[in-house]
């Protein structure tokens, strides 16, 4: 019998955002389906309802014409989705068997475990897909490809009828891919529905068969991947306001000296990495994830320890040996992960603020209450902050808000800022707020500020910054000029193997 | 009207619900005493027991509100208690060598517990806690269980002298510790630093604050202040006794918790501590004026942890923030 | 071979090695550390913590950990004593005590798994609630045992083995296969290694971590009973501190700290051996019983800074090899 998987008008709603607005569409065996959509299109929160991660404030999910409702992800699980993430859901204190069986393992009535069948029921999947791997061995040992292969057994050992893969490719290298895409071909074979999320256009044309494009959290088109090209898919993911935004942004067209100039710069993982940034310069840093962009950042910053090269301040070389050296020399980090590494969420707007220039507003021994309110109320009007008082705590406030405290805090009137890195300013904040924030690194760079701005979104980097850095595997692979710069070209340096 | 609106702030906060309750825990012993909790002596006596739990809880709190915590405090109060004993009575040493000594060797301790949590990734409380088993043998293989005498009559006076036969000198060092460490958490840079830490010391430190410094800074604070009650409880009692501090085992932090400083760091303040542990100590006291025997104590130590947890549980609770761990 | 070639590569080789070198060191240094007799006194010390060991390891693998184990303990044998008073046999008041260590570990696991708190936490404050509370019961006196049927779990011998490391022992193995081929067992290191994971895989980390609590206040109250048995008698603060011995051994005994990892209960007893040889040879070379405390404390953060080394060389040598393939 045939599966179906349907989505019926599924929607969610977070505070402050649509995620999802009446998403319906049908996926059906033997078929690979691929959602496409820019970042915050809705793709990882359609994702975690399937997985009964998240559930669905209004629409239903039926698999088979039956209606499933999923409170947990075990449910979903029972009636056969697997869902695997980018976060690998592995123990790696454990062995390829362990972790394919995952707790479900095989055994008789008294609790006992069968090892022989388990070993040997994992030796045949492992040479059915073809895979180089001993089911003995720890995951912990595996790399991240790997790693991945063993999720993908364990969704084809739970006899898994829908498979959803969360940007597979993020991590892998062009080898890797195309065992990834064999194996995924391979589900689609046996007949299981396979639903591949990505945004990267090219992995589409090759291993899926109908695309669904979602763009603002709601379902734009369904198309036949043969029927279709790069260019429709692309209109249909970005529209056309996007294109206006870039189109309309106010640049800086006059460069001032070097200030940050990078030589052979090495680290655990980064090899033999130049490059200058020029006062009043946007230099974009595109890339895959985990290509090595936030490492050479965290470098330059001092979070990291850097093996060797040099690095150079305004033409001096420097060494930092923490974070608030590199500070103290005017280099600012906007950090990727805002709530890890960016924000203490429990505590207010002000504190957030002013967390690295409370040195700097002292009144004697004792802390100027007024200087800090001014500071974070200039702040706050500066950037159009959404909130009554500066002593909200930032957990309250939207992403794209929370992002903006986080520039107030780097550009406020007691912190020099030369260099002012953004790594993924845009991630998880409305389209709104996107342009909003485009508009500001232009602007940074008008005062006259450094910027390196780093984007996994394409269309973004390409578009903002005026000289485009590609890295793979930790290297860097190409230098573009915004003019020269396409989504191909840059794609193509990203993906150089 | 600003300060109509402060009261009703105040009426609110959770420093609020502490004096009451410990108004009420004090009338209740006082009426079951049959008045004996609230006589002159009594106050004296709860006073008194206050100075050890109040250095351990002053150094808790910048702990705890930092993220961390140590259970290592009481031990190195008892070996330091011992050790100026053994100091000033066996080896006849000037007290003020004997003093520093002490209070050096504590702080040593200290600085070894946060090379333990930065330097090898140990989790605070089993690093603290091997520690504790260490400097416990160590303190019971240089002395046994016999308490060594303190007979320097000026280490005495400082012990149990009173201003005005009422008020102890001792608690005057508590009190001006208190209000001292009071002002530096709400008032100054370093302060601030602590809560920016203890809510998440990574976004602290990729915000130039430099948090396993101030983890040493605060681990060998917390040593200093509980080797110091440790003398001073010495001093009182005229004899360094193993364990004499261990009866106040977690008394710094379930003061701490009962102030509302919360497990997962970032919040709390001085005022609240200061405020459980008035209850904490009336409690105890109270136990003791009623003639329970001193194992209901340790019960009580015990359960009050447990009680000031379910307050900060139920406290996380109504403002939606999880609990980290 | 190959068999044998791993062994030898292995942390329980090593810790044997370690053992047996130690071992040799107390033989010359006092001729009487091999005797029957000492050997004996290694055994009954071993079954106290080792009893112990069995439930802390096995709540270390599933991610919490009991500190109020050796509270537990204390009770455990006052409860027993005090019921053996009233003439019960000795299964009964066995069984009663044993259901009462496991109403301390189902209140653990309420503080735990229901109200949230951290394990160490929340334990800690037990810990001082039952050892009170076995001072209470027993108003701190010592409570002698007068039924000679229940000397014996104490101190009847199997051949050499005192009958105390025997019961240690059985449990050692019982729980050692249960952890290695039950699918009860690995699901608890499933719980340990990955809670996320184990959900998703339809285990309920915390119905495993309340059983492990429980578990481990039962095991801590047959200790607790076995080593009254033993003295004849229950004194209300004997197994205090037992759960500091029963950590380190587990730790030294490649039990990860963080849960999930385990070499097996094999090598938690070659862990335990060790601490026992040394804080025995620390008594017969004439040192003060106190050191036994420091020895403890020092050896868990022995273990867990070599554990920190282990743990980096491993993030090394996968980024080196990561490296490799890459370039």
């Amino acid at each position: 019998m045939s599966e179906v998987l349907e989505f019926c008008n599924v929607g969610k709603s977070f505070p402050g955002v649509r995620a999802l607005d009446g998403i319906s569409f049908t996926a059906r065996a033997g078929r690979v389906v691929a959602l496409l959509g820019e970042n915050g299109a809705g793709k990882s929160t359609l994702l975690k309802i399937l997985s009964g991660d998240l559930r669905a404030d209004e629409g239903d999910i039926m698999i088979n014409n039956e209606k499933c409702t999923f409170n947990a992800p075990f449910d979903s699980i029972k009636s056969g989705v697997s869902v695997i993430y980018q976060e690998r859901q592995l123990v790696s204190s454990m062995s390829v068997i362990e972790n394919i069986y995952s707790g479900d393992l095989p055994c008789d009535k008294f609790g006992f475990i069968n090892k022989r069948e388990m070993h040997r029921t994992t030796q045949d999947i492992i040479d059915k897909f073809g895979l180089p791997i001993q089911p003995g061995e720890l995951v912990g040992r595996l790399s991240v490809a790997y790693q991945q292969m063993v999720e993908i057994m364990k969704a084809y050992r739970r006899n898994s009828k829908i498979i959803a893969f969360d940007e597979p490719t993020a991590a892998l290298t062009d080898a890797e891919v195309d065992i990834l895409f064999r194996l995924i071909r391979q589900l689609r074979d046996d007949g299981k529905i396979v639903i591949y999320v990505s945004h990267r256009l090219a992995e589409i044309f090759q291993v899926t068969d109908e695309i669904v494009v979602l763009k603002d959290g709601r379902h734009v088109k369904t198309l036949v991947t043969q029927e279709t090209n790069e260019q429709e898919l692309i209109t249909a993911m970005v529209g056309r306001d996007i294109g206006d935004t870039y189109k309309n942004l106010s640049r800086n067209d006059k460069y001032g000296e070097v200030v940050l100039e990078v030589n052979n710069l090495v680290t655990d993982a980064v090899h033999d990495v130049s490059f200058k940034l020029r006062a009043g310069e946007v230099v974009g840093f595109a890339g895959l994830v985990g290509a090595g962009r936030t490492e050479v950042m965290r470098a330059i910053f001092g979070a990291d320890p850097v093996l060797s090269g040099e690095i150079k301040l305004g033409g001096t070389v420097t060494e930092f040996k923490s974070p608030k050296d590199a500070i103290d020399c005017g280099i600012a980090l906007c950090p990727e992960d805002r709530k890890e590494d960016g924000l203490v969420l429990f505590r207010s707007i002000l504190d957030n603020i002013c967390l690295p220039v409370f040195h700097k507003m002292k009144k004697g021994i004792v802390l100027d209450i007024d200087k800090q309110n001014k500071l974070a109320i200039s702040a706050v009007n500066r950037y159009s902050i959404k909130t009554p008082t500066v002593d909200k705590t930032v957990m309250e406030l939207s992403g794209g808000n929370q992002q903006k405290v986080i520039l107030g805090r780097w550009t406020s009137e007691l912190i020099d800022t030369k260099v002012l890195i953004l790594d993924e300013p845009t991630k998880g904040i409305d389209v709104g707020t996107k342009a909003e924030v485009y508009q500001m690194v232009c602007d940074f760079a008008k005062q006259g500020i450094g910027v390196i701005f780093i984007s996994s979104e394409l269309t973004e980097v390409i578009n903002v910054a005026d000289t485009i850095i590609v890295m793979h595997n930790g290297h860097i692979t190409g230098t573009v000029g915004r003019e020269h710069a396409t989504e191909e070209s840059v794609l193509a340096l990203a993906m150089l193997d | 009207m600003e300060s109509v609106r402060g009261l009703r702030k105040f009426i609110r906060s959770k420093t609020f619900t502490l004096i009451i309750l410990v108004i009420i825990i004090w009338a209740f012993f006082t009426i079951v005493s049959g008045g004996a909790f609230i006589k002159l002596i009594n106050i004296r006596n709860i006073l008194n027991s206050m100075v050890v739990t109040s250095f351990l809880t002053v150094g808790a709190v910048f702990l705890m509100i930092c993220g961390y915590i140590d259970l290592s405090t009481s031990m190195i109060g008892s070996m330091s208690g011992v050790v100026v004993a053994i100091f000033l009575t066996n080896l006849g040493l000037p007290w003020v060598l004997a003093v520093l000594l002490a209070l050096a060797m504590s702080g040593v301790i200290g600085l070894f517990n946060a090379f333990l949590i930065n330097g090898f990734h140990f989790q605070p409380f089993i690093a603290t806690m091997a520690i504790s088993s260490v400097v416990q043998g160590l303190t019971m293989v240089t002395c046994g269980v016999t308490a060594i005498p303190i007979t320097e009559p000026l280490m005495v006076k400082i012990g149990t002298a009173r201003i005005a036969d009422a008020v102890p000198y001792t608690i005057i060092a508590s009190l001006a510790v208190i209000s001292i460490y009071g002002f530096i958490l709400s008032k100054t840079n370093f302060g601030k630093n602590i809560y920016m830490i203890g809510g998440n010391p990574r976004a602290a430190r990729l915000s130039g604050l430099n948090p396993s410094r101030t983890s040493y800074i605060l681990f060998l604070n917390n040593a200093l202040l509980g080797g110091f009650g440790g003398i001073l409880l010495s001093f009182r009692l005229k004899a360094g006794v193993v364990g004499s501090v261990a009866n106040s085992q977690f008394a710094g932090m379930t003061g701490a918790i009962l102030g509302g400083v919360s497990f997962g760091g970032g919040s709390g303040g001085m005022g609240g501590a200061f405020v459980g542990m008035l209850l904490l100590n009336g409690f105890n006291n109270g136990l003791t004026v009623m003639g329970v025997p001193p194992y209901w104590q340790t019960f009580a130590s015990g359960a009050l942890l447990l009680i000031a947890l379910s307050f900060d549980y139920l406290a996380m609770k109504k403002t939606g923030r999880t609990n980290p761990f | 071979m190959q068999a044998i070639k791993n062994f030898t590569k292995s942390k329980g080789a090593m810790l044997a090695i370690v053992t047996i070198v130690l071992a040799a060191f107390f033989q010359i240094m006092n001729s009487n550390f091999l005797s029957l007799d000492n050997l004996k006194g290694i055994m009954n010390a071993c079954s106290l913590s080792g009893t112990i060991t069995v439930g802390m390891a096995c709540l270390l693998m599933s991610g919490s950990i009991d500190l109020a184990a050796g509270a537990e303990g204390c009770f455990g044998g006052v409860m027993c004593a005090l019921l053996l008073r009233t003439m019960m046999p000795w299964p009964v008041a066995l069984f009663i005590t044993v259901l009462i260590g496991m109403v301390f570990g189902l209140i653990n696991a309420f503080l735990c798994n229901v109200m949230g708190f951290m394990p160490f936490i929340a334990t800690i404050g037990m810990q001082s609630v039952i050892k009170a509370l076995a001072l209470i019961i027993t108003r701190s006196q010592n409570i002698a045992i007068a039924d000679k049927s229940f000397w014996a779990v104490g101190t009847s011998t199997l051949w050499i083995f005192p009958m105390p490391f025997v019961i240690m022992a059985a449990l050692m193995i019982a729980y050692g296969i249960m952890i290695a081929n039950t699918r009860f067992g690995r699901r608890m290191l499933l719980c340990g290694g990955n809670r996320q994971a184990a959900r998703l895989a339809g285990v309920n980390p915390k119905k495993v971590s309340t059983i492990m609590f429980v578990n481990s206040g039962a095991i801590a109250s047959i200790a607790g009973a076995v080593l009254a048995a033993r003295m004849h008698s229950a004194s209300p603060t004997s197994v205090v501190g037992a759960e500091m011995d029963g950590m380190t051994a587990a730790i030294i005994g490649g039990v990860s700290f963080l849960g999930g990892g385990s070499s097996g209960m094999g090598v938690v007893f070659i862990g335990l051996l060790l601490l026992n040889t040394f804080q025995n040879g620390l008594t017969t070379i004439k040192l003060d019983a106190y050191w036994q405390t420091v020895a403890s404390g020092g050896l868990l953060i022995i273990a867990l800074v070599i554990d920190f080394y282990r743990e980096k060389r491993r993030v090394m040598s996968l980024k080196a090899s990561a490296g490799k393939s890459a370039a």
